[in-house]
């Protein structure tokens, strides 16, 4: 397994990690029709955490992949890029469907949203790298 | 506008250098051995910087390394 692979195993579980830790906090919260700024502490908590540290660790580790593993991660961020903007605009288009337009929509739907719309793109970034390596070994 | 093809001699390069493995070029290039792999295999043209690295590791032209064929639409 090269570098480049273990990053994207590594973002796939941090995604998942998020998912873990945050998860609960905002079924609570929508259990418990919560108002207020309390409603964005786990999204705060799940960018923060999945966010910035994913982040940070990737930019440090950029400078060590080769131009090839380089144009690939570029690649992948292109089209998961693509996925991220076809997600929030199907997501927006269905909730005004859903929800109707003149009904309020919840705070909490639109951080939601966008949280879950990076981590999609994350898991989509990390799974086309991950075919791409997978695909190379099969034809060697 | 022409397309073209670019090939190139680093696997019998790597056998005329005393049997050079993948990942011995690729510590001296500074690349994995994926990427030696794609090349030799036609599958990854290298950037300009790096052929010219390979051309050196090998101590020939970057002519005796890489060929660009046109071919015409």
């Amino acid at each position: 397994m090269n570098r480049l692979e273990k990053m994207a195993w590594g973002n796939i579980g941090g995604v998942i990690l998020c998912v873990i830790i945050t998860g609960p906090g905002i079924w609570w919260m929508v259990g418990n029709n919560t108002k207020g700024l309390v409603v964005l502490i786990p999204f705060l908590v799940s960018g923060l955490i999945g966010g910035l540290i994913s982040y940070l660790k990737n930019m440090k580790r950029w400078a060590k992949f080769d131009e090839r593993e380089q144009k690939i991660a570029a690649k992948a961020r292109m089209l998961s890029g693509s996925v991220f903007t076809i997600f929030l605009w199907c997501a927006t288009f269905t909730i005004f469907f859903i929800v109707g337009a003149n009904n309020p929509v919840p705070a909490w739907l639109l951080p939601a949203l966008f949280l879950s719309g990076i981590f999609l793109m994350v898991f989509v970034q990390s799974a086309v790298i991950l075919a791409q390596f997978a695909k190379e070994r099969f034809n060697d | 506008m022409t397309n073209g093809r670019l090939s190139n001699q680093i696997r019998r390069l790597r056998f005329e250098k005393g049997e050079m493995t993948q990942q011995q070029l690729a510590d001296l290039v500074g690349v994995t051995r994926q990427t030696i792999i794609a090349m030799e295999q036609g599958k990854y043209a290298p950037s300009l910087p790096l052929a010219f690295r390979i051309a050196r590791a090998f101590g020939v032209p970057l002519e005796s390394v890489f060929q660009y064929e046109s071919v015409s639409p």
